[in-house]
């Protein structure tokens, strides 16, 4: 026996409250890691981003076009593999507005060139490559709205108004996390045939493909330099500060669900206060007593903070053990067929587990910091006349 | 601790004829406390002397001040004027470490509500004290099995105090006040939670602790009978021995 174990046995004095604070640990842990999932899944297309890819846009914004001329001239310069080109074409399948997926429009003869992660059965690539008409789509969006190869579907286009009909043509899968598998790819020049006049020719950005991810950042600069004397100017990054800005974009939201997390987190440590608070003020004759036959007032918070200690560990441990199959093996799977183009990879990160079993073991002691004084600093006398 | 079913020195002092020293010496001791801006003085210049291997017993009304002198006595709380010397040393020049410390190598308590903590055996919370001191674990389990043997629960070790009779409760208690071998005992209403019977036992207890391991008890009590067993009864009124 020693003063931990005696902590720990502490901890069984009053089960039934240990038990309902532990699982009130637990559930804010396991909301804790939800949200955290969330976010880092979010984030994850930017993790995964390739590294030998150079995304160029419209010097303001990217929702400014580049003239498809632009291609060429990338294409032309020396430490280039390859180029290839995309719209942003917001259109939606009627009647389903609120189910939102990227539809893009690109080159399909180049896209394999800057994307060869991209995997496509060969007959479906060469459909594609011959169908001005023609679409592929990603298995998670395939799954999505139960299309297959062969089948008709009309978008209404927000962009470029109208109603477009598509031809699935394929159905992708990915070899690499560097693009997501719920986006829909379309033949660029059916949307510029019927693209409204001032959106002729007119494309949304480049991406280049570079032989050595080392060339990517000098390639920037000077794709940059060179329609730096054009009428229109560009803004070339690396592929993951791309799909950074995108993100730039939802940040309000991304911080609300940070803030949410603390939150509960504080949540968290008030419950853990409260319990620790009362099983102090029980025990306030229980100190007098240890304090009489000698214990000194770093022992009598050593057992207040020790129970906490154990409190949050277990509630922690409970919490990442609910945590790690309910979000990998049931919320993930379910998201990352759903809504890849959002959350390509929904698992619970090692870093994150390890954190909530960290912060629940931390916040314990904080929100015992309190009660543990107090008990330390309980007069003797006062104490044993306490009772209850 | 020493086999605290040795016989310790002051028994063969008895033994050989020579008078008891005097352990505890209080002089012009008082005691009093604040109620807001008011004085409440319970102690008043009080002077007494106690010999080792006494047993006393404090007795008087309800707030005479023997609960207050039993926690001078103990270490618990300081004089608010006067010496308290125990086995030479001055409590009232001693830091409240310094007093903790003291109190655990000195002193053994009584309480009324023997005051077990429930998720503890009787071995544990005998064993509890000795945590404050350098002692093996295995040397501390096996002093706290002698302590209950003394006390006439070995058999009931492993139990928690739940499992437990009152007087069991109270005589466990006795082994944790025991186990470091204090030389003072302090018991603040042993019996008060007691039925007769239980309350004769931990009685004839703490007299065999005095006679046969000459431990000074002293203990405050509301109850003659308990008194009756005491060798000396002192009493309080008003803060002061009458």
């Amino acid at each position: 026996m020693n003063l931990a174990s005696i902590a720990v046995k502490n901890t069984r004095r009053n089960l039934f409250r240990t038990v309902l604070t532990v699982v009130g640990v637990a559930v804010a842990m396991l909301a804790f890691l939800l949200l955290r999932t969330v976010l880092s899944s979010w984030t994850a297309g930017v993790e995964y981003s390739a590294k030998d890819r150079v995304a160029t846009r419209h010097k303001v914004t990217f929702v400014m076009w580049l003239p498809k001329r632009y291609v060429d001239d990338v294409r032309a310069m020396d430490g280039v593999k390859a180029a290839s080109w995309f719209n942003w074409f917001g259109g939606h399948i009627v009647g389903k507005e609120d189910q939102f997926f990227a539809n893009i429009a690109t080159d399909p003869k180049s896209f394999f060139d800057v994307y060869d992660e991209v995997a496509l059965p060969a007959d479906q690539k060469q459909h594609w490559l011959e169908d001005r008409r023609g679409a592929i789509v990603g298995s998670a969006l395939a799954r999505q709205f139960g299309w297959k190869v062969g089948d008709k579907v009309t978008l209404e286009g927000t962009i470029y108004p109208g109603l477009w009909e598509f031809n699935i043509d394929g159905v992708y899968t990915a070899t690499r996390k560097s693009i997501d598998q719920s986006s829909f790819f379309f033949n660029w020049e059916y949307m510029n045939e019927g693209a409204p006049a001032p959106a002729k020719e007119q494309i949304g950005w480049i991406i280049t493909k570079v032989p050595n991810p080392a060339q990517a950042a000098g390639l920037t600069k000077r794709i940059d330099q060179l329609f730096d004397v054009r009428d229109i100017q560009t803004l070339s990054m690396s592929e993951r500060a791309l799909n950074t800005s995108f993100l730039g974009m939802i940040s309000t939201l991304l911080k609300a669900m940070e803030i949410v997390s603390v939150v509960i987190l504080l949540i968290m440590m008030l419950i853990l206060g409260n319990t620790i608070a009362m099983g102090v003020r029980e025990r306030t004759h229980e100190y007098g007593v240890l304090r009489a036959i000698g214990f000194m007032p770093k022992h009598v918070s050593s057992f207040v903070l020790g129970e906490a200690t154990c409190i949050g560990l277990f509630g922690g441990v409970a919490g990442v053990a609910l945590a790690v199959p309910l979000i990998n093996q049931g919320v993930g799977r379910f998201m990352e067929e759903n809504f890849s183009g959002f959350f390509p990879y929904f698992r619970v990160a090692t870093s994150d587990a390890l954190i909530a079993l960290g912060l629940s073991v931390v916040l314990a002691l904080v929100a015992a910091t309190i009660p543990a004084y107090q008990a330390s600093k309980l007069h003797v006398v006062d104490a044993l006349r306490r009772v209850g | 601790m020493n086999d605290v079913s040795a016989t310790p020195s002051s028994e063969a002092a008895k033994s050989s004829g020579r008078a008891p020293s005097t352990l505890i010496r209080l002089s012009k001791v008082g005691k009093s406390y604040y109620r807001g801006k008011e004085a409440i003085e319970v102690l008043k210049d009080l002077d007494l002397d106690m010999a080792e291997g006494a047993f006393e017993a404090l007795m008087g009304p309800s707030g005479s001040g023997k609960s207050t002198l039993l926690n001078l006595i103990a270490g618990l709380d300081n004089a608010t004027s006067g010496s308290i010397q125990i086995s030479g040393a001055e409590l009232s020049r001693m830091s409240e470490g310094e007093r903790a410390k003291w109190r655990s190598q000195n002193v053994g308590f009584i309480f009324q509500t023997y005051n077990l903590m429930p998720v503890l055996t009787a071995a544990e919370n005998v064993e509890l004290p000795l945590l404050l001191t350098p002692l093996a674990s295995s040397e501390r389990k096996k002093r706290a099995l002698t302590a209950l043997r003394v006390v006439g629960l070995e058999d009931r070790s492993g139990h928690r105090p739940d499992q437990l009779s009152g007087g069991q409760q109270q005589r466990v208690a006795i082994a944790r006040a025991i186990v470091t071998d204090p030389k003072i005992i302090v018991a603040d209403e042993p019996t008060g939670d007691l039925d007769r019977n239980s309350a004769d036992q931990i009685l004839e207890l703490l007299v065999k602790l005095n006679k046969e391991l000459n431990k000074t008890i002293v203990m405050v009590t509301h109850d003659p009978a308990a008194a009756e067993r005491a060798s000396i009864v002192r009493r309080l009124d008003k803060g002061q021995l009458t």
